[in-house]
């Protein structure tokens, strides 16, 4: 058994289409390093101008209204806000002019917990970043709330923990964080799709040289094993060249670290009661391991799958075909807040996106408590396990011939 | 050991097997010889499973048959095919075709290096098969088998595109095989080679197997049976058959003519020479049938 492993290991290694694979992603780790991560503009920017134009446009309010009174509720409920927003704005400007980062991250959390209570809760009087609210977004609402509070959450733990603080930290472009962010970003896609080309022809391949395998003394559900296993390795192997771009954002950006806090999204915290506790913490470490495993299980079931097919159908393309189907079914059905109205936590293409669902961001975008990451896991290993034993009553029929 | 029972095959309407019932001896060599499409590959893939028959068992050492999976890798244990050599990986070096069918057999690893110094294979063994030409890439076909080490081996045309030096290494490695107690049963076209070392030849024939020793019998024997006229006239030949008209006479396609003379006398066959030098008829020889002059009867 060991020894096939190596021999489908040297096979996977010389296949064309595999190298191409993984120079590909290579390539494109290395360009978003390069051109479009350096280009990163994140809504939640260190931008002293901003908070400083903000301050001024609240302080001419202030000044606007002083020693008038009879004035409209909601002016006068404004009034009443904006010393302590101003004060809180003011300190975030003080700790940027001072260069200190810990005051900078403190009045920061502060500032986020402030305004995403006050915003969130006053109707249409107060809004949230106005790029919350480009391109038609009906939900530019709900998307400000979750930013603030995940950004309130994000300072909490700067300010909690003992970090290296930096700008880049502050906008997340460090090589750790920007790796977080695309987990919840394309990422999943990129991988899965990746494993999906690398398996396509792990098994119909040998049907180019059936005379040299067919009669190896050896089981066929073994060698599907086999090369499952050796197709779930090569799929976490094309983590590698992505690593490449993160090592030169690193080199550009710094690192960071693995014991920064990521925000997960509470989602037993109902969305009218915002706070800091709307967000607990995992550390970096866990949440990319958290990312792994569940990656992990979905090459396992893209590979069931895959061979599966390859065992019945017998055609490449369909392999390609079917496993892009499934990493992209989602969007057939994704529709934001619809949460009462669908069943579509219990399909496992719901839950591709493995850094949403681990940071619970698609609970938030379904407006759901179900979308867990347990529930996703389950009922991707559930779909692996209903495929690996269709293989294995397939396979270990005394008929069946997998090179025919 | 190897059993062929009552084993029968049709492809449509054609029956490529018919009914065959034979047992193959460990030690020896066996030879199959059949002009191309008659069935002697579709034999060997119903041997080694690759395809099921309609009928009949294959049986091996004795009580192992292809009745579950785990059989068939118990039998794949001990009996192997030659890969087709249009099919080996051209991006992997030879040695490593070698490797995996030593390691998947779990054989003796000096056979690796064994084989390459009998095959005078080490100036390009460690080059990727692409490379390689015809003869070369026949003879790492020959070495994987070779290296896997099984009881019973079955090669089809393994002659095929090696000069004779090449056809005699090979011929070699076959007879030390035979020593070491295993049955190779091979397929081929180059017919003085196997007469030279088979055992057992076997003609296919309307989907059946003919021992060459039944079709001329005597085939195998190391007596004279045969006289061959190679250049006589029809009318030669109507002259010896009227002066001889017990002698068992066979006009070969090629219009050689072969006098049977395992049944005559001194007398009798003193007589006939007589005639034929005394009718001008000088070239003939005294012999045996050959494996040629068999193929010619049965199949032109």
């Amino acid at each position: 058994m060991w020894n096939f492993i190596k021999w489908e290991v040297l096979q996977f290694i010389g296949n064309k289409k595999n190298q191409a694979v993984y120079i590909i992603l290579l390539l494109l780790s290395l360009y978003y390093a390069v051109a479009v991560a350096p280009n990163y503009e994140p809504i939640e920017k260190v931008s002293r101008d901003e908070m400083q134009a903000a301050y001024d446009t609240r302080e001419a309010f202030l000044e606007s209204v002083e020693g008038r009174d009879q004035l409209y509720p909601l002016v006068e409920y404004a009034k009443f806000l904006f010393p302590d927003w101003n004060k809180l704005e003011l300190q975030r400007v003080n700790a940027l002019d001072e260069q200190d980062l810990a005051a900078y991250a403190s009045a920061t959390e502060d500032w986020y917990e402030f305004s995403n209570q006050t915003i969130y809760s006053s109707g249409d009087l107060f809004y949230y970043n106005p790029l919350y609210y480009t391109y038609g977004n009906r939900f530019a609402k709900d998307d400000g709330f979750y930013g603030y509070g995940y950004t309130a959450s994000r300072f909490q733990d700067y300010t909690e923990g003992e970090h290296k603080l930096s700008y880049e930290l502050f906008e997340e472009r460090t090589a750790i964080q920007t790796l977080q962010r695309l987990l919840s970003d394309f990422l999943p896609f990129v991988i899965l799709i990746s494993s999906v080309v690398l398996t396509a022809d792990i098994v119909l391949k040998d049907r180019r040289n059936p005379s040299l395998v067919k009669g190896f003394p050896l089981a066929d559900w073994k060698r599907m094993f086999g090369k499952g296993i050796v197709a779930i390795v090569g799929s976490i192997a094309a983590l590698f060249p992505l690593g490449a771009g993160l090592v030169l954002i690193g080199l550009r950006e710094g690192f960071g670290d693995f014991m920064l806090g990521v925000p997960i999204y509470n989602t037993a915290m109902s969305i009218f009661n915002p706070g800091p506790e709307l967000f607990t913490r995992i550390p970096m470490w866990e949440f990319l391991l958290l990312n792994l495993a569940f990656l992990t299980l979905w090459f396992v079931a893209l590979v069931a799958v895959i061979i599966l097919l390859s065992i019945t159908v017998r055609l490449e393309f369909i392999n390609i075909a079917v496993g892009l189907a499934i990493i992209f079914a989602e969007f057939l059905y994704f529709e934001r807040a619809v949460s009462p109205f669908t069943d579509a936590y219990w399909y496992p293409t719901s839950y591709i996106q493995v850094g949403q669902v681990i940071s619970g961001t698609r609970d938030f975008l379904y407006a759901s408590q179900l979308f867990t990451m347990e529930r996703g896991m389950l009922l991707v290993a559930g779909s692996a396990a209903v495929c690996i034993l269709i293989i294995l009553l397939i396979t270990t029929n005394k008929r069946f011939s997998y090179t025919k | 050991m190897l059993e062929l029972k009552q084993i029968g095959m049709q492809f449509q309407e054609k029956r490529v097997l018919d009914d065959i019932s034979i047992t193959f001896e460990s030690g020896q060599i066996i030879g199959l010889v059949a002009p191309n499409g008659t069935g002697k590959s579709t034999l060997m893939n119903v041997i080694m499973n690759y395809l099921s028959p309609k009928q009949g068992q294959v049986i091996v050492g004795g009580a192992l048959k292809y009745t579950s999976k785990p059989n068939e890798v118990k039998i794949h244990q001990v009996m192997s095919m030659m890969p087709d050599q249009n099919e080996l990986y051209n991006h992997v070096s030879g040695k490593n075709h070698m490797k995996i069918y030593q390691t998947m057999w779990n054989s003796r690893p000096e056979l690796i290096e064994d084989t390459i110094t009998k095959l005078g294979m080490a100036s390009y063994v460690k080059k990727k098969t692409g490379t390689y030409s015809l003869g070369m890439r026949q003879r790492l076909c020959f070495a994987m088998q070779i290296v896997s080490d099984t009881k019973i081996m079955l090669m089809d045309e393994v002659m095929n595109g090696l000069d004779p030096t090449h056809v005699e290494m090979i011929s070699q490695i076959l007879v030390e095989k035979k020593r070491e107690g295993k049955t190779v049963i091979i397929a081929s076209h180059l017919l003085e080679n196997l007469e030279q070392y088979a055992d057992k030849i076997y003609f296919f024939k309307n989907g059946k197997l003919h021992l060459a020793d039944d079709l001329a019998p005597g085939f195998s024997a190391e007596t004279v049976t045969t006289i061959r006229l190679p250049k006589v006239t029809a009318e030669e030949t109507a002259k010896i058959a009227a002066k001889f008209p017990e002698l068992a006479m066979q006009k070969l396609p090629n219009d050689t003519i072969l006098i049977d003379i395992q049944q005559q006398t001194d007398e009798q066959i003193t007589a006939l020479v007589s005639f034929l030098v005394a009718s001008h008829i000088s070239d003939f020889h005294f012999g045996k049938v050959s494996l040629h002059d068999l193929y010619s009867m049965e199949y032109q």
